[in-house]
């Protein structure tokens, strides 16, 4: 297997270890060899939502075309009968989807069916099928049938999301409803629970638990350990064995697996960000990897026809394989901006060079005696030819990030974000304030009534105590004026109260912010983006609650907001969970899993964090991805109870 | 890591016909399952573009079967060391291009027709696409399946070009060494390649030639035993500056071949991009001439429209004229009845009523 030649650990990429196994799947579940002179295979691909959800963000139409997809389609449409084609299906085990295989079976539409669920399917689901595939006499057409484990979306190399279409069921407030009942909970639990469980099955690794106590995150952490211990005591049917896990094994270390609950830290997903990668999921519509773009065409005159103006909606991929993307999606955002002019004048001087041997070329042609030239840029023509290629990719990426860069700095400046950025930050460390909140609340043209509204939020939460009810009735004043909605605080007003009670309030850490001021605002105006009014403000580093949680754990520190984190060891023969670890070292490898939401700012920090360390490797994980516009819509709903 | 549960469908499928056995259900089949399956089977329309497209497949194959069993053969060319069974004579090699290159074609032509037939008779969209999809895959085959020839008539194909180039070479250097030390010559020559063989072995049969005129020389030239050693010194440094020529010219022919096959790999690109732009060419052809037909039309439909325009326009004039007369002659009529006692002249039409 590809998995168990990857050297060290065990946590190493995990879009990396689905790929292969979506890969061996799409070959009917053989190992994937990469044969030049191989004779084509060909096959349909049918997948339900949840299946293209997984899939897309991984594999590209072309990587599908090269494994021999011909025609990738969706459960639920219509689709014809298309003789003599084995057909891959990839669908979740739910009701409707199997009605509708039991119909495609009846209906005789492919020749044979390879049947992939992306979670384990139950027994009398599968009767079900059976029945519909003897009514039908189609009993050998269904070729092989497979669990896959897959059901869980993986985004970056070292970051993957439970779900993207029911997001609803485990979405922050599906879980913290004041109204849930234990059923609807158990459900919500179950799914995340089962997500979790196809991750560590795919990662090939048995982790160790810990979690905070008194919240979801103890919830999930107890179904968890149950499923991981049922499964390894099943010694025949046990996933983990088998030698995917020989990586493991031989690492012998076990990654250490922290949940968290969002309620620890309600601010980072409020805050304004300055990072590229978290910008544009901020700003613009940014989900699976896909940014949506709306491009007005100008201020054009319209012509005498009187047509309507009309958007141009695009839609740009940011792939693993664009390599300005790897490179700059946690650097601040101007940063990024010089990067790609950079970049800008690095392709034009290599096109330049394509222009000036084509002039040269041209001289070639009249003039005889220069044939000792040829010699010289035969070679230089060759090397510019097949660079070509490279060249027009190059271009491509370079008008992809000018767009959206542009799009980003739009809002930006339209909404003031930077000041935002800023003051956020001074309050979350809790330095002295410049300008008074009030101030800025009430500055008609600073920022939508959300941003507004996010800002008081963080203030609200991080103030030690609660201002006063003269000071409140101000604030609220202005942000009433202002065009808020002031149902999200009082969530949080409840939240606060509760959270008073369970814990001491989570500080932010240090953090200064350095605006550039005037000297790096005259470099700037050389470049593109004119970044006039824009701070040139440069980033600390500084821990979130979520970073220090972990660094707590995974290093054995000890420390009064951790220590009473529950452990749960599933290899452990008998299930006590005392809080006491028996591994006393510290871990190579973390998994970190939000349960109620996450973002990419909380990302990022992690990232920047374990950049520092040597041989340690992180996964990021989170129940659904919002960003702070979804947030706040959840937080109203939650507070209109 | 996926889990196979296929044996578990089958355990279900079993338990589902006994439970329908003992239930006294019939499902459509039962107990004659089976044999409804294989009958089933028969009149299934067997796809006849898929099972087409296969057999272009499996011939595809068999040419790169075919020609992966005789590469090494081919390849291994020139080593007269080689034991009697890798030899190939060129006939033979000339014999399996000219097989591999009509086969190629005739696959080719065949997948153009699949494809020209394919899009016959079917409505639905899918089944168009899926089709279109299966002859590129294809066709892809086949031209990996070329590259592997290309690829080793290449390799023949330079060497033939090499050789012919030496021995090309061959006569210049012969005439400027007829001076030197034949043992010069032939200590050279191992250091090239073992093809020259053949061009090496004609020196040492000249030599001889020439040693013995120069044998005889030196009988000769025994009284001037003081000029020798000078005489020798000017063959050495002519021999030395021969030495470097030859160096040099090796050196300019080395690049030159190394620019050649450059220029070959150009070639290659471009044609393959031309051929590309081809079809995009002709599509834009025929754009420009729909385009041009198109507003040869719009321009004669305007002037046409003018024409009617200004057509319409005049009678409509004629006709308010006509209208304008029609009443004045009418006013006329009425105001001369009217005075028919009295005086006969209207004002404006005068002499008209009489």
């Amino acid at each position: 297997m590809v998995g168990a030649k990857m050297a060290g650990a065990a946590a190493a990429s995990i879009r990396e270890r689905q790929t292969v196994a979506l890969k061996r799947m799409l070959n009917f579940n053989v190992p994937h060899v990469k044969n030049s002179t191989g004779e084509p295979v060909w096959k349909v691909l049918i997948y339900d939502r949840f299946g293209q959800d997984i899939i897309s963000p991984l594999l590209s139409v072309k990587e599908l075309r090269d494994m021999g997809i011909t025609l990738h389609l969706l459960l639920h449409s219509d689709r014809d009968p298309i003789p003599d084609v084995p057909a891959v299906y990839f669908i979740m085990p739910t009701e409707e989807n199997i009605d509708r295989i039991c119909q495609d079976l009846r209906n005789q539409l492919y020749e044979s069916y390879y049947l992939n669920f992306i979670s384990a399917i139950s027994r009398s689901k599968l009767e079900d099928i059976a029945n519909a595939a003897l009514a039908a006499s189609a009993v050998t057409q269904v070729a092989k049938v497979f669990d896959q484990y897959l059901n869980f979306i993986t985004l970056e190399d070292d970051m993957f999301v439970l779900c993207n279409q029911n997001k609803e069921l485990v979405s922050y407030r599906a879980i913290n409803r004041p109204d849930i009942t234990d059923t609807e909970m158990e459900t919500v639990m179950d799914t995340i629970v089962d997500s979790l469980f196809c991750f560590f099955v795919t990662l090939g690794a048995v982790p160790i638990i810990r979690c905070s106590r008194g919240t979801a995150a103890e919830m999930v952490a107890v179904k968890l350990d149950k499923k991981l211990r049922e499964n390894l005591r099943d010694a025949r049917n046990s996933l983990f064995t088998g030698d995917t896990l020989g990586a493991g094994q031989f690492s012998f270390q076990r990654p250490l697996l922290v949940l968290i609950d969002r309620n620890i830290d309600l601010a980072t997903p409020l805050h304004h960000t300055w990072t590229y990668q978290a910008l544009v999921h901020d700003v613009l519509d940014f989900h699976l990897n896909r940014v949506n773009l709306e491009e007005s065409s100008g201020m054009e005159n319209s012509p005498a026809g009187a047509r309507p103006k009309r958007k141009n909606k695009k839609s740009y991929d940011l792939t693993p394989v664009d390599k300005f993307w790897q490179k700059h999606k946690g650097s601040p955002f101007p940063e990024v901006a010089e990067s790609v002019q950079q970049e800008l004048e690095s392709y034009r001087a290599q096109e330049d060079e394509v222009k000036r041997l084509k002039s040269i070329m041209g001289l070639e042609g009249e003039d005889e005696g220069a044939i000792s030239m040829l010699s010289d840029n035969t070679a230089k023509l060759t090397s510019a030819v097949s660079s070509l290629p490279e060249l027009l990719e190059k271009k491509r990426l370079i008008d992809l990030h000018t767009n959206v860069a542009t799009a980003v700095l739009e809002h930006i400046k339209a909404r003031k974000l930077d000041v935002y950025f800023e003051y956020e930050e001074k309050i979350m460390s809790k330095t002295t304030l410049d300008k008074s909140l009030l101030d800025i609340i009430s500055d008609p043209d600073a920022g939508t009534p959300e941003d507004k509204m996010r800002l008081f939020l963080i203030y609200y939460i991080s103030a030690q105590q609660a201002p006063s009810e003269a000071d409140l009735e101000q604030y609220k004043k202005a942000l009433t004026d202002a065009g808020c909605n002031l149902n999200p605080l009082q969530y949080i007003k409840q939240w606060k109260a509760f959270a008073k009670m369970a814990s001491a309030p989570t500080s932010y850490g240090n953090t200064t912010t350095k605006p550039m001021g005037l000297l790096s605002r005259v470099m700037n105006t050389g470049s593109q983006f004119v970044m006039e009014g824009v701070k040139n403000l440069v980033l600390k580093q500084q821990n979130l609650p979520v970073t220090r949680i972990l660094d707590n754990l995974m290093e054995m520190k000890s420390n009064p907001e951790t220590d009473d984190y529950r452990y749960f060891d599933p290899k452990m023969l008998r299930g006590n969970d005392s809080s006491v670890p028996r591994n006393k070292n510290p871990f190579q490898e973390a998994i970190v899993f939000v349960v109620g939401g996450g973002n990419y700012i909380e990302y990022q920090n992690l990232v920047d964090y374990i950049k520092g360390k040597q041989g340690k490797h992180i996964l990021y994980g989170c129940s659904e991805l919002f960003n702070a516009t979804q947030f706040i819509k959840q937080l109203s709903q939650l507070g209109q109870k | 890591m996926a889990v196979d549960i296929t044996l578990l469908f089958r355990a279900s499928v079993k338990t589902v016909k006994t439970r329908n056995k003992a239930l006294g259900v019939a499902v459509g089949g039962g107990v004659e399952g089976s044999r409804d399956e294989l009958f089933r089977r028969s009149p299934r329309p067997k796809d006849d573009f898929s099972s087409r497209a296969r057999e272009v497949i499996s011939h595809i194959g068999k040419l790169r079967d075919f020609l992966l069993e005789h590469r090494k053969n081919y390849i291994n060319a020139y080593s007269h060391v080689m034991s009697e069974y890798g030899r190939m004579t060129d006939t033979e090699r000339d014999q399996i291009d000219q097989d591999a290159q009509t086969f190629m074609r005739t696959c080719s032509e065949a997948i153009q027709q699949l494809r020209t037939q394919a899009h016959k008779g079917i409505h639905s969209q899918q089944v168009k696409e899926h089709r279109t999809a299966v002859l590129d895959f294809t066709e892809d085959y086949l031209k990996r399946v070329c590259k592997l020839y290309s690829e080793q008539r290449a390799i023949r194909v330079k060497r033939v070009v090499d050789k012919k180039r030496l021995s090309k070479l061959e006569p210049e250097p012969n005439t400027k060494t007829r001076e030197s030390m034949s043992s010069e010559k032939v200590s050279q020559s191992p250091s090239k390649d073992p093809e020259e063989k053949p061009v090496p072995e004609e020196y040492p049969e000249k030599v001889p030639v020439e040693a013995q005129p120069e044998l005889g020389s030196w009988g000769d030239g025994k009284g001037e035993d003081e000029l020798s050693p000078e005489e020798i010194q000017m063959f050495e440094q002519e021999n030395q500056r021969l030495i470097g020529e030859m160096n040099s010219l090796f050196d300019e022919v080395r690049q030159i071949e190394g620019k050649v096959v450059e220029i070959t790999r150009l070639q290659e690109i471009f044609t393959e991009k031309v051929l590309q732009q081809e079809a995009e060419i002709d599509n834009i052809h025929q754009l420009v001439v729909g385009a041009t037909e198109n507003i040869k039309e719009g321009n004669e439909d305007i002037r046409e429209a003018i024409k009617n325009n200004a057509g319409f326009r005049v009678w409509v004039l004629f006709f308010l004229v006509m209208c304008s007369f029609s009443l004045l002659f009418l006013d006329c009529r009425k105001n001369a009845v009217s005075r028919s006692s009295g005086q006969m002249t209207c004002a404006p039409c005068g002499f008209l009523c009489a």
